[in-house]
């Protein structure tokens, strides 16, 4: 869906927020724009689009900011976007009418790249040198009088922080968007500048154009390209015209005769640029100076601290996550039930009520449940990422996370998918490379999340029995459930060294973080990302998620009235006369209600066994008979599609117990418990449930996919439903034969 | 004239040296040098290891090579808490 453009007739100037990672950019957003900020993605990327509007000499302005970026040669999604965004190339969007960009104090030299980059578009720019305190506590020195008389463009200091230089920034961009654009300065050699100029010519001048204008600056990006990311998008486009990939190719290839080598040409003249513009200007300490950035990471990247400090920092995380979204877990629990009670009482009987309250309330109750947890995580990763933690809890954990195939970045996301995999998922944006990327997504769900917990936990107290070793020390359930764990720690680190040896194979570039200088949290900065992701979440749970739960709800209440829940039907009818005709206080009502109330589980049961979904356990029986599994284990499975935790509820309901199984609850659990260790093959007397048959349910919920939750989120982080149904495909096929392998050697065992 | 360059990765904490060349794939090489490590970038070796977090240009960089990736550096003249900055190597 295209992002709302502001109309043409309002007269708002789009202006794009251009810098390097970790220079305040969005900081200075921020303070621009305020709250009249929202938060999108760039039409069928994944890359969020920050706008946001504020007012500058009298004009409308719409603030984009752009993803960071060292470069607009592209070579991941961010700078893909950031790249044509400025070039005006991007589907669907307008092109920026101009530009402020955000240079660290402490490092022109890399900012000041990026600038000669930008100051090729032919747009008013606007330098806003940022974190000059800084700078100076590092013994730099910057010049900004000398930085005026050799840009071409207006400077001005900002500290984004505290809001200093904003309103200057303001008056500088409404000045530079009054005045001519500056004069286009190229530091290229001229057989380079040759190229491009005829390189532009031709495109506007071949037959298949049609007579499209390009950006000034586009031959040039084109001809550097190195990876060749711009063009062969602008190729599939069809923006370029017919033979423009050869035309591209034999430009190249003059060029690296004439001796301008692709792409190190660029390196080399835009960085004699900047040193020149720079030298003077900017004073470097002559002896070094411990800043406290560096006496922190003494301690904070050392191996045995820092990692000492780093496992403490998770097990906080950890803690808060678990524990301290525990009793808000429970309220949204109650107001689930209340809610629910509540349409129950306001809508008569009937497929409408048993829609509300059980396939709305209940489905999509069941993935807010987690929003706690979910708030919790983003609020401490956003006060880490902020603070600067983040990127040296990557550098710890690279060494770890480079012997799987990925990088230290992948870290983060797997982590977060120890509390649910949504959030890892949607962490896994900051992994640049995108098969490093894809790889995290996948296996990122095989981790145990906190929705499989209550599923163990059920399954583990019933039919685990609890012998202890080593002097009571360990238990066999503490085991088996550390075991799980385990199982999805393996499995993870197996699918992703499978993956990026085969999928997703490819040369891996250079691992580079930059370590940002600690600084104080910013409420601001944090509030705002958690507001942002919680909304990302919580729109993903308002759609598909809600699709998924009426569906397989519908799956289950029809067909309504089956013809075999007659005589039960009856019998209650009977039960009810005779109840009508006692005295309001006969002795034997408390047993009729007793008896009553059994028919009427027996009947709910003896539905959802006739219901589709009840149907379809019977015809995938065969498939899970070699698990050790009957029909009604299979159903259950089948309607915990959308969320694995939903599987406790449906075997209460399959197993007679009646819908309200409160997993919470000990006396429920333990009903529920010895329901199921009576349930019996039908036609013989055999119990279902043995030891080999729980460990096959546990583990197949270990690896399965079940969580629609999950796959919606994939879809929205790839672009494209081939990763997750690849995602469902593979975990059911390794939970399948997970638990087939368990229920046959533990019935070996067993056996033998 | 003796070739006075050594690899990155024989540099110990807290030593200081000027890049002089970067020698792999032309695209990494080119990613590392837009990300400002380059021929002439002076660096000061903070964590050694593979990844090394190094000083670069007055912030710090996390980095991990693979084999087919080479930094050759020059090793600044030795001084007493090592100069980042504005040191003419000998």
């Amino acid at each position: 869906m295209p992002h709302p453009a502001p109309t043409t007739a309002e007269q708002v100037t789009t202006v794009a927020l251009v810098g390097n990672p970790n220079t305040g950019k969005s900081t200075l957003f921020n303070a621009l724009v305020g709250v009249r900020q929202h938060v999108g993605n760039y039409p069928g990327v994944t890359v969020e689009r920050k706008a946001g509007r504020m007012a500058a000499g009298g004009r409308a302005l719409e603030v984009i900011d752009l993803p960071g970026l060292y470069s607009l040669a592209p070579r991941s999604r961010d700078e893909m976007v950031a790249c044509e965004v400025l070039l005006g190339e991007f589907k669907g969007l307008d092109r920026a009418q101009a530009v402020i960009c955000v240079a660290d104090a402490s490092n022109l030299q890399r900012s000041l790249y990026l600038l000669s980059q930008v100051l090729e578009l032919g747009l008013p720019v606007v330098l806003a040198v940022n974190m000059i305190d800084m700078a100076e506590e590092h013994g730099i020195e910057v010049d900004l009088e000398s930085l005026r008389q050799r840009l071409p463009i207006p400077v001005v200091a900002v500290q984004a922080n505290r809001r200093l230089g904003v309103e200057q920034l303001k008056a500088a961009l409404s000045e530079a968007l009054e005045a001519e654009a500056p004069a286009r300065m190229t530091p290229f050699p001229k057989p380079f500048e040759r190229e491009a100029a005829q390189l532009r010519g031709w495109f506007e001048a071949a037959p298949s154009n049609g007579g499209a204008s390009f950006c000034p600056g586009i031959a040039r990006r084109l001809l550097l390209d190195a990876g060749g990311y711009l063009e062969a998008d602008m190729l599939a486009r069809e923006r370029l015209p017919d033979g423009a990939g050869e035309e591209l190719a034999q430009a190249r290839a003059r060029l690296e005769q004439e001796g301008c080598r692709i792409p190190s040409v660029e390196t080399e003249s835009r960085y004699a640029w900047v040193q020149k513009v720079l030298d003077g200007a900017v004073r470097h300490p002559e002896t070094y100076r411990p800043s406290f950035s560096d006496r922190v990471d003494a301690v904070l990247t050392h191996r045995l601290w820092g990692t000492l400090v780093f496992a403490l920092v998770m097990v906080a995380v950890f803690q808060a996550v678990f524990v301290g979204a525990e009793p808000l877990m429970e309220w949204i629990e109650g107001s689930r039930e209340y809610v629910g009670n509540w349409i129950a009482s306001v809508v008569p009987e009937g497929a409408l009520q048993s829609l509300l309250q059980k396939g709305v309330v209940g489905g999509v109750g069941a993935v807010i449940v987690f929003l706690p947890q979910i708030v919790i995580l983003f609020l401490f990763l956003a006060v880490l990422e902020d603070c600067g933690y983040i990127a040296r809890a990557a550098y710890l954990a690279d060494r770890m996370m480079a012997r799987v195939g990925l990088s230290g970045k992948a870290f983060i996301p797997m982590l977060s998918s120890f509390a649910c995999a949504v959030p890892g998922i949607m962490a896994a944006r900051v992994i640049e490379d995108e098969r490093d990327r894809i790889t995290t997504i996948l296996v990122a769900p095989l981790l145990t999340c906190s929705a499989r917990l209550p599923v163990y936990a059920l399954l583990i107290a019933a039919f685990v029995p609890s012998w202890t070793y080593l002097g009571g020390l360990l238990n066999l359930q503490g085991l088996v459930l550390a075991g799980l764990y385990a199982l999805g720690i393996v499995v993870a680190v197996v699918a992703a060294l499978l993956l990026k040896r085969t999928l997703l194979r490819g040369a891996a570039p250079p691992f580079l973080l930059e370590l940002p200088s600690y600084k104080w949290p910013s409420p601001r900065n944090v509030a705002y990302r958690v507001v942002q992701r919680v909304g990302q979440f919580l729109r993903c749970a308002g759609t598909l998620i809600f699709a998924v739960s009426i569906l397989v709800w519908a799956a289950l209440y029809y067909p309504q009235n089956p013809p075999s829940a007659e005589p039960l039907r009856e019998a209650r009818h009977t039960l009810e006369t005779q109840r009508e005709n006692l005295p309001p206080n006969a002795p034997q009502r408390a047993r009729l209600d007793d008896q009553i109330a059994e028919i009427s589980r027996e009947i709910t049961g003896e539905q959802q066994r006739q219901s589709i979904l009840g149907r379809l356990g019977r015809v995938i029986e065969p498939v899970v008979r070699p698990l050790g599994w009957d029909w009604r284990i299979g159903c259950a499975v089948l309607a915990s599609l959308p969320a694995r935790e939903v599987v406790v509820a449906t075997m209460g309901v399959i197993y007679n117990l009646g819908e309200d199984v409160d997993h919470d609850s000990e006396d429920d659990r333990n009903l529920l418990q010895q329901k199921m260790r009576a349930a019996v093959w039908e036609g013989s007397g055999r119990p279902i449930f043995t030891v080999p048959v729980a460990l096959s349910i546990l583990v197949f919920f270990a690896l399965c996919a079940q969580c629609a939750a999950t796959l919606a989120v994939m879809r929205q982080e790839t672009g494209t439903w081939r990763w997750p149904a690849f995602a469902f495909g593979y975990m059911t096929l390794l939970a399948y034969a997970g638990a087939f392998v368990t229920y046959q050697v533990g019935t070996w065992i067993a056996g033998g | 004239m003796v070739d006075k360059t050594v690899p990155l990765e024989t540099l110990l904490a807290g030593e200081t040296a000027t890049v002089s060349r970067i020698a792999g794939h032309r695209h990494d090489v080119h990613r590392l040098e837009e990300f400002g490590l380059r021929g002439g970038s002076r660096i000061r070796m903070f964590r050694t290891g593979n990844p090394c977090i190094l000083a670069l240009g007055g912030g710090k960089v996390c980095l991990r090579c693979d084999p087919q990736l080479r930094i050759l550096v020059e090793r600044a003249a030795v001084t007493p808490g090592g100069l980042p900055e504005g040191v003419q190597p000998r």
